[in-house]
């Protein structure tokens, strides 16, 4: 009798605890997805984190820590968009699903490479199965400017079609490539 | 005598102090899982209760007056720190993402068909002096040192767009005779032959036609390592096979040269038998 309770107990805590996972994980995508803050917004809050501070630990070495992590993911950004050419100038998720191994987040992101500018929406479906992690993009819908060219419609139906979204940045990437190549090139006709 | 009655009472008692202090253990335990499981419906129920109230609010549900927190500073920047984040795991599924370091830049190379991310490769550079590749994870039978020696040192860019060519050309074939293996397994008779580069396919399948079943060998080439198409490709049947397979064959034959191998498959399993 005894064990039999016990063991329904901890069969109620491992439960328990898998729920709380799911709800605080739940919780924090919530305050994430519904707010956002604008450039400025985020100075503000700077500035008056360090005033804040003075005293006042909350958690940080100093006010540098939070502001070095900033301060590096930015960098980081920076440099990759300016490596590929490809400049998100907008990105915003909802989580769609989360359970145990599974997650399903919608996304839209917009952007431009050179004078190309985009707007992406897609769903990505990330499951966990052992040890790998398993990651599918679907209900890819884009719109790209300059796409009154045939060419580029047909390009673009295919990419949403098959939710080739690997190929459609790397084909801008190699356009923006050619574009930079050609302005050099040009440039160096124009100095000649 | 009395020695062993003393010696039998002596440890009858050690045995009932024995069972008193396993019984008093259990009853700890019960009393701790208890105290736990407790704990935890509350955590539960304060938080559920946290995840309706966000959600009343970004529903903006009518009559449910809303007092939103004035956000702190620090979540504010936790906030964007998170967006950050979010728009650098992005340029993963871009196919080319970078991180500087303290020598060079480590780059990250994603594969993928179609919608299915497949595996992720990594080139470490060092460009202090000229550019010098530190570590990689590219498999062996992919031509690095030719396509670094041809791009690396005069357009990194371009280093990188061929070594992802070559990359997920490789993923997608492998993508496709795993595809088959999986979907299609009861068609293949035999092991599938394969090289490590996947360019190079052989293989029998069957194929039933009026309730009889006929074999055929297929054996495909891709000789251009940066396709996920193969160029060659040869279905042949037994020399006393029936003529209308022969047909067959070459159709499949086809088939094979055009379309992706597992959609192939697809396509020959729902036209049901392919007669003349």
């Amino acid at each position: 009798m005894d064990n039999s309770t016990c063991q329904a107990y901890e069969d109620e805590i491992r439960s328990l605890e898998e729920e709380i996972k799911l709800l605080a994980g739940k919780y924090e995508d919530n305050q994430q997805e519904s707010t956002f803050f604008s450039d400025e917004e985020i100075l503000m809050a700077m500035k008056s984190f360090k005033e804040e501070f003075r005293g006042d630990y909350k958690g940080y070495e100093s006010p540098s820590d939070l502001e070095a992590q900033l301060e590096s993911l930015e960098k980081d950004l920076s440099f990759v968009m300016k490596f590929t050419g490809l400049q998100f100038t907008s990105h915003s998720k909802k989580t769609v699903e989360r359970t145990g191994n599974r997650a399903v987040q919608r996304h839209r992101l917009s952007g431009n490479c050179h004078s190309l500018s985009f707007q992406l929406e897609f769903q990505l479906l990330e499951e966990q199965n052992k040890d790998k992690v398993s990651v599918v993009v679907t209900d890819l819908s884009i719109v790209l400017e300059s796409g009154e060219d045939s060419d580029v419609s047909k390009f673009v139906s295919s990419i949403e079609e098959h939710g080739n979204l690997l190929m459609f940045f790397r084909s801008l990437s190699s356009y923006a490539q050619w574009c930079e190549h050609r302005s050099s090139t040009f440039l160096h006709f124009k100095v000649e | 005598g009395v020695y062993a009655y003393l010696e039998m009472l002596g440890a009858q008692a050690h045995e009932a102090a024995l069972k008193q202090e396993e019984k008093e253990q259990q009853e700890e335990k019960l009393d701790r899982l208890k105290k736990r499981v407790e704990e935890l419906r509350l955590q539960r129920d304060k938080l559920r209760a946290k995840v309706d109230l966000q959600e009343k609010r970004n529903l903006g549900k009518e009559g449910f007056v809303s007092e939103p927190a004035q956000p702190s500073a620090q979540s504010v920047i936790e906030w964007k720190i998170r967006s950050l984040r979010a728009l650098l795991q992005i340029f993963y599924l871009t196919g080319i993402s970078g991180k500087p370091t303290k020598q060079g830049v480590c780059f990250c190379i994603s594969t993928a068909y179609e919608g299915t991310y497949l595996d992720t490769y990594h080139v470490d550079l060092l460009t202090t002096a000229d550019v010098q590749i530190y570590r990689h994870s590219i498999p062996v039978f992919i031509p690095l040192g030719q396509i670094a020696k041809k791009y690396l040192q005069t357009d990194i860019r371009r280093f990188l767009a061929v070594l992802s060519e070559h990359l997920n050309a490789y993923a997608g074939r492998r993508f496709q005779v795993e595809q088959l293996q999986e979907h299609f397994s009861e068609q293949i008779e035999g092991p599938l032959q394969k090289n490590s580069l996947c360019n190079l396919l052989v293989f029998k399948y069957n194929m039933s036609s009026e309730s009889k079943t006929f074999l055929l060998n297929a054996k495909l080439l891709y000789g251009d390592i940066c396709s996920s198409l193969p160029t060659e490709v040869t279905v042949s049947c037994s020399p006393d096979a029936p003529a209308f397979l022969t047909e067959v064959a070459a159709a499949h034959s086809d088939l094979f040269r055009r379309m992706a191998l597992h959609k192939a498959f697809h396509s020959i399993s729902t036209a049901g038998s392919m007669e003349a």
